[in-house]
């Protein structure tokens, strides 16, 4: 239904509420006919089905069992095919250009940089090898979805300075510290607390040169973290101590990676205000990066962390 | 004899040891893709073909006639969670 009878769209209501452009005020105007009126500056998510020209036909929440999501829209297709003529068939209503979009609430990725798809799952261990874990919270064993934005400076720096088997040297301290503070984190069940700063306690990457072939030098990762918010791990309300290792390849002629395949796997313990239902204790959280995308709109999408785009990009 | 230039280094060499796990085996690594990663059709949202611009979903709606379905929440859903 949602490929054959919609046009299917996706957004960040933080951004969309508070956007001032036209796409913000078309949004507000349109759910402040439902019941997502957005007092005080209130979020204003959920499932909506609307008209080209701004009108709300059915509205729900998420979190639904499917069946109620799916009457939902069966709803608001229903009104949709009973409006006149004039409002709903292909080339009545005309949709100009959106102007100038607010700069504060509009993210796109680093020109020439890259873009590496990243998941997030919780984790068991059977003998020597991970699978997939047990969550009572719905959805909660289900694979987090992310994105990690490198800028192209930052590709071309994890180029060796020799292309030589086995030179080892350490990942820029920049990327370390983003993959650290806003990628080796519990997503599973909502908005995550992202790590402040003082909470890496220790994140050693480490490159080594393992092949150098015709297309590029393939690079393997290395790496040890543990991330905390209390210095004395042990008596942390939340932390993750992970071990990391992965594939990339780098390429000399384009100055780019077209291979980022990491994971991360250690014990996490303790959960956020959007991510209530840890599992109790400690116990094991999977992160895997890759593969390098960007082709598509979905593939694009900003960042969790990007909110705050300074700090992502370290620069505070 | 107690000879602290012997003591020292050693206590040293523990506190490392302590956190130098061993890296990850390479069945550990693959495993661990394999298990973290969505297996093919597991993700049936990312399946549907999502635009990411609500205007851009007027302007597409507005064309082929069918109305827009927008799927909204705190943390993009393709982005988070």
């Amino acid at each position: 239904m949602a490929q054959e009878d919609f046009v299917s769209v996706t957004t960040d209501d933080w951004y969309q509420r508070r956007r001032q452009d036209a796409e913000g005020e078309f949004f507000r105007k349109m759910a402040s006919q439902g019941p997502r009126t957005g007092e005080g500056g209130a979020t204003r998510q959920g499932i909506y089905v609307l008209t080209a020209d701004g009108e709300l036909l059915s509205f729900k929440n998420a979190g639904q069992n499917a069946e109620v999501t799916r009457d939902e829209l069966k709803r608001g297709l229903s009104k949709f095919q009973k409006l006149p003529a004039n409002r709903r068939t292909s080339g009545a209503v005309e949709v100009g250009e959106p102007g100038r979009l607010d700069p504060n609430y509009s993210r796109s990725p680093p020109v020439g940089g890259i873009i590496v798809r990243v998941h997030t799952r919780i984790l068991d261990r059977t003998g020597d090898e991970y699978c997939k874990g047990a969550c009572k919270t719905t959805g909660g064993d289900a694979s987090a979805r992310d994105f990690l934005w490198l800028t192209q400076a930052e590709v071309r720096s994890l180029a060796p300075k020799k292309a030589e088997p086995s030179f080892t040297y350490d990942v820029p301290k920049a990327i370390a510290s983003r993959i650290a503070q806003f990628h080796l984190i519990d997503n599973t069940r909502g908005e995550p607390p992202f790590w402040e700063r003082q909470h890496t306690r220790r994140a050693k990457l480490t490159l080594t040169v393992s092949r150098i072939t015709a297309e590029g030098i393939e690079l393997q990762l290395d790496g040890d973290v543990l991330l905390s918010t209390d210095s004395d791990s042990t008596k942390a309300a939340r932390g993750y101590e992970a071990r990391l290792r992965g594939e990339l390849r780098y390429l000399p002629k384009t100055q780019t990676i077209d291979r980022f395949d990491v994971a991360a796997v250690g014990e996490h313990w303790g959960e956020g205000t959007y991510t209530r239902g840890a599992r109790p204790g400690r116990s094991i959280l999977g992160v895997a990066f890759g593969p390098v995308v960007g082709d598509k709109p979905a593939e694009r999408v900003p960042p969790q962390g990007a909110r705050e785009i300074g700090r992502y990009f370290g620069k505070y | 004899m107690f000879h602290s230039r012997y003591v020292l280094p050693a206590l040293l060499a523990g506190a490392v040891a302590v956190h130098a796990d061993p890296p990850l085996t390479e069945s550990e690594f693959t495993s661990a893709l394999k298990a973290v990663r969505p297996a093919t059709g597991e993700d049936k949202f990312d399946q549907i073909p999502w635009l990411t611009s609500l205007w851009d979903a007027r302007q597409q709606a507005a064309k082929a006639g069918k109305p827009i379905l927008l799927w909204e929440m705190d943390g993009h859903p393709l982005g988070c969670g």
